[in-house]
């Protein structure tokens, strides 16, 4: 086979496509004087007309009524710009997107996990520039939300309301119980509220401690006893910090006490965690772990929306009583891809959604998301239920913290994850050599990743 | 018919000469200029999706790739990929799927086959009753599959426990996964059911009778006429059968997404393999690597390995294809 | 011995009623739980209580069910196309001119067939990215104006059976190559290029991998294969709309099969006998 010149051919090719993918972008943000002083008044006019796309993850139809309602609030002010958006996007594509050249001009997220990956490759355009020449202080957000928005000094993306993670319980089923401060009273009283037929299924549980149902990943549980995910050198501190240990122990005693398979079982009997039919819903589990949008998707389901529920932080680790109101959060960010078509207009869609009070205390009154500036978290017309209003003190919580911001967050938080299934279902013998091997997976692809 | 079944002769000379065995004596001069010319999209498709991916894939696998930058990093990707734990168990699912879902899927096929062969009635209804699995769009059967199997809500665990039968976890034990999905390859064997149906039924009758009147049992008739007489069309379905457990994707992709629960709404990831990495094939390994992890180098010595396991399988075949044919 | 027969023919007609009824089992309880509230779907209870025939309308307005269908056709139809433009000349040509290379051509047929898609599949994406033709179904009709290795290998085998005297009387009547093609071997070879043309179909029709490759965020784009798989979890709704939607994909395909029963099983046995 004479395959030389066909090689010859394929390397020029290969020159050729190497590189980048996609066609020529535009110039990037801060690379011309922003056409606004100060993004409103009659500066506005300044630019050109145009039509922006906008990708965002919201699905349902009151989400998205909600969000395009912001949108609206920004199209006023800058008539001459146009907003198309497409709604339940996720990451994958959002980055494959970007990385294939055919990048929208706005894109959010829901999940912080790949900020590092898209501010340390430029997926996502470095904000700062416009930032410093539309005067804003960064000192509106609040720490959290800033931390998880830039990775090594480079901030590509502004949030846009936050989340935060604590325990709602079903007040009927709780059999006029508190809420549990600690680990070992949630155990105490996850034992006394479960229910079970006479064959030893369970028909109600108290709380479900596996990893694997909806909101319970490592990233949400860890807060609770204070985990650390990594190291100062970015390495992997899953195995080294005894509180992870503390976590899964405890978490192993319960799945069995109700028994993995019985817990299995029931878990996969359970209903969508975005339909109609969510265990919490239909009485089937007293206690949850979820986010504060819960408390909208309760109110907006015509089922659920009577049920008498309550909600309050999470347990804590019993020997650390100082992490009581604290929890997980996160939020929406939402940034200016490469390759965006209109870079500045997709700034100006940017700055407005993330720090016009306004615009953020209704769009966080329509979700019952937390606002993620200090102006509207105060803002006098922000609803502060007190279902709500718990986790306005989550978020504010000193303690609080988020999942740091790493290159490979997804793939981490995967090995963890997969660890703790085998961990869960009881094939895991020596922890600390299981946890070692997490660690191991995790630094091994940090080393891959180039640091 | 059979005789033109052939695939690889068993030797071959070099510089492509007709063989003596096929004489061609109205070989006029100018076929090779018009073979090339009726050939020519053919070997730009060839150059184009095949030489120069496969060179081009050897390259970034030396290099950090993310679609953005470029980087030299030697052999990196080549060790980490060889002290990846889920490329070896991704390598061995594959391996399973080749071992014991191909031969499955063959054996039951012939099996029905040859019932549906002896039946004198209603083997036309039952024909198309069988048939009809293999029409059903891949994706939505391996969906219903995971639904009907599902331990708390599904059907068949409902239905086994009449009969006193505690059934297994299926798409979400590890060790019931595959199995679970070898079962889904059987309800859609119609293809090959069909296949094998028309070559038994080619097979001369008479040649049954002889052997009956010296006395041959069935197992002896099913060993010295049947199985001689369609090993080229056993042959065939084993090669595709091969091929496609090699590139192995949607059946597994789509079984543990659905059986893990994993949403596809935005702010969720879903990493192939559920339960433990237990449906994980390489395409799938490749594909996460590269497509959702943009690791693309790494994805690229994935993709060699790849390559190396289906030119493996490919030799092993037609090997034992062109001792078949020297058999015969 | 009478008896002996007797008891085989009804254990042999037991046991393929046996396998009908598990083979017919699955699609029967789909269609049952098609028709069940979301809350019973979520039961172990196999018969609905309540007939809820209104799940297949909703499918509709929770899903682009029929642009899907649409999209998934015009590339299944398409690439179809394509490929027996491309590949029936190159099996021609195999087939029938004896030239230096010949067998090489014809391993590499066989090499590429045997190759998984996904090998190629980095730099190939990288082209397609570099052409702009990313985030639409192209990158999967395109190359198949390039000819289809497995279309060509199943092809050439049916074509080498058609005797050399044929082509050879039509070149004395001084037939040129493609007047060959279009008068001699094609009318012959009917029942193959129908076969290729099936399983290309088939094959772009049940093809996810692809789609999830190249078709894009825009679900408008989508084919039923990507649609379906992200169905469930994508639109919040329960199995039993799920199970409406698997339904509602599938019978077109049976309805088309129950008119058309011959061409495909002859189609199907074909391939197998020409292999």
């Amino acid at each position: 086979m004479r395959f030389v010149p066909l090689a010859a051919a394929g390397l020029l090719a290969l020159s050729l496509t190497a590189c980048t993918a996609g066609k020529e972008a535009p110039p990037p943000l801060g690379a011309q004087p922003g056409p606004t002083a100060n993004g409103t008044g009659p500066a506005a006019d300044a630019l050109p007309p145009a039509t922006l796309e906008l990708w965002h993850g919201f699905s349902t139809d009151v989400e998205t009524k909600a969000f395009e309602e912001a949108v609206a609030g920004f199209t006023k002010k800058f008539p001459q710009i146009k907003v198309t958006m497409k709604k339940g996007v996720q990451d994958d594509r959002i980055t494959q997107a970007i990385r294939g050249g055919k990048a929208p001009d706005v894109a959010a997220s829901f999940t912080t996990d790949n900020v590092a990956q898209w501010c340390k490759s430029g997926a996502f355009q470095n904000l700062t520039p416009v930032i410093e020449q539309d005067g804003i202080d960064l000192g509106v957000l609040p720490a959290a939300s800033r931390a998880y928005t830039e990775f090594e000094g480079k901030r590509c993306m502004m949030p846009l309301l936050a989340d935060a993670y604590g325990l709602y319980y079903n007040k009927a089923l709780m059999k006029g119980a508190q809420p549990p401060k600690t680990l070992s009273e949630l155990t105490e009283l996850t034992k006394k509220l479960t229910v079970r037929d006479a064959d030893g299924n369970i028909e109600v549980a108290g709380f479900i401690p596996s990893f694997q149902y909806y909101e319970n990943s490592p990233s949400h549980l860890g807060p609770m006893v204070g985990a650390k995910w990594y190291n100062d050198d970015g390495t992997s501190a899953i195995g080294s910090d005894p509180a992870w240990k503390q976590l899964l122990r405890w978490q192993k005693e319960l799945v069995d006490w109700y028994g993995y398979d019985k817990l299995e079982k029931f878990r996969k009997g359970l209903g969508d965690e975005w339909g109609a039919e969510h265990p919490f819903f239909e009485g089937k589990v007293a206690m949850i772990l979820d986010g504060e949008w819960r408390n909208a998707m309760i109110a907006n389901d015509p089922d659920a929306k009577d049920m008498d529920y309550g909600t309050a932080p999470l347990p804590v680790a019993d020997d650390k009583p100082d992490l009581y109101g604290s929890g997980f959060t996160a939020g929406t960010v939402i940034g200016v891809p490469r390759g965006a078509a209109h870079p500045q207009h997709a700034w100006e869609l940017v700055k407005h959604l993330t720090t016009d009070t306004g615009s953020l205390v209704t769009l966080s009154n329509a979700l019952r998301n937390v606002p993620t500036t200090r102006a509207a978290m105060e803002h006098p017309d922000l609803a502060r239920d007190d279902d709500f209003a718990t986790f306005l003190g989550i978020f504010t919580h000193p303690k609080t913290s988020t999942l740091p911001a790493n290159v490979n967050s997804v793939f981490n938080q995967d090995a963890f994850s997969t660890f703790l299934t085998q961990w869960e279902k009881g094939a895991v013998k020596d922890l600390d050599a299981g946890l070692a091997g997490v660690d191991k997976r995790i630094d091994d692809k940090l080393k891959l990743s180039g640091g | 018919m059979m005789a033109s079944t052939r695939t690889a002769p068993p030797r071959r000379r070099r510089g492509g000469a007709p063989s003596p065995a096929a004489p061609s004596p109205h070989r006029r001069r100018g076929e090779g200029a018009r073979a090339l010319l009726w050939l020519s999209p053919w070997i730009i498709g060839v150059a184009v999706f095949f030489v120069y991916p496969l060179l081009s894939t050897v390259y970034f696998s030396f290099h950090r790739y993310d679609l953005f930058t470029l980087e030299f990093v030697g052999l990196d990707n080549y060790r980490y990929a060889f002290s990846d734990a889920r490329v070896l168990q991704s390598a061995l699912n594959t391996l399973w799927l080749v071992v014991f879902m191909v031969p499955a899927q063959v054996l039951f096929a012939l099996g029905v086959a040859q019932l549906l062969a002896k039946l004198k009635r209603g083997g036309g209804i039952l024909r198309t009753i069988f048939y009809l699995p293999s029409l059903v769009p891949v994706v939505a059967g391996t969906v219903a599959f995971v639904y009907l199997l599902n331990p708390a809500t599904g059907p068949v665990n409902q239905v086994l426990a009449w009969f006193g039968i505690t059934g297994p976890d299926w798409f979400g034990s590890a060790a019931w996964a595959k199995p679970s999905l070898t079962l889904l390859a059987l309800w859609g064997a119609g293809n090959t059911i069909m296949i094998f149906l028309a070559a038994l039924l080619d097979v001369p009758r008479h040649l049954y009778e002889a052997a009956a009147i010296d006395g041959a049992g069935a197992w002896r008739q099913f060993r010295s006429i049947t199985l001689p007489m369609i090993s080229p069309v056993l042959m065939f379905s084993a090669v595709t059968g091969v091929i496609y457990a090699v590139q192995y994707f949607t059946q597994a992709m789509i079984a543990s997404r659905v059986a893990s629960g994993a949403t596809d709404s935005a702010g969720s990831t879903f990493t192939p393999g559920y339960p433990d990495g237990s449906l994980l094939t390489l395409p799938q390994h490749l594909f996460h690597t590269g497509f959702r992890d943009w690791s693309m180098g790494l994805a690229c010595v994935h993709a060699l390995l790849l390559f190396a396991v289906a030119m493996l399988f490919t030799l092993i075949l037609l090997r034992r294809f062109g001792k078949a044919e020297v058999a015969s | 011995m009478r008896l002996r027969r007797r008891l085989m023919w009804i254990a042999r007609h037991a046991l393929a009623i046996a396998l009908a009824l598990m083979f017919l089992g699955p699609i029967v309880l789909v269609a049952l739980t098609a028709l069940m509230t979301d809350e019973q779907a979520l039961t172990s209870t196999l018969w609905p209580e309540r007939w809820n025939w209104s799940n297949f309308a909703d499918v509709f307005t929770h899903s682009e069910l029929l642009t899907w269908t649409v999209n998934t056709f015009v590339y299944a139809s398409l690439a179809t196309l394509f490929m027996l433009v491309s590949s029936i000349p190159a099996a021609y040509a195999l087939a029938r001119f004896r030239f230096r290379g010949r067998k090489t051509a014809f391993l590499v047929v066989i090499s590429t067939m045997m190759l998984p898609p996904q090998v190629v599949a980095v730099p190939i994406y990288l082209v397609w990215a570099r052409l702009d033709l990313t985030d639409s179904l192209w990158p999967l009709i395109l190359p198949m104006l390039f000819g289809d290795a497995f279309s060509i290998f199943l092809l050439r085998q049916f074509l080498i059976t058609i005797p050399r005297e044929y082509t050879e009387a039509a070149t004395v009547d001084g037939c040129s190559d493609v007047q060959i093609l279009f008068r001699v071997i094609l009318p012959m070879a009917r029942p193959a290029v129908a076969a290729v043309a099936l399983f290309s179909f088939f094959y772009c029709w049940n093809d996810y991998y692809g789609p999830l490759l190249y078709a894009g965020v825009d679900q408008e784009g989508w084919t039923l294969s990507l649609g379906l798989a992200t169905f469930k979890a994508f639109h919040s709704v329960q199995w039993n709309l799920t199970m409406a939607a698997t339904l509602l994909v599938t019978a077109p395909v049976i309805i088309v099969f129950l008119f058309a029963q011959r061409v495909f099983i002859e189609g199907v046995t074909l391939t197998g006998v020409k292999g």
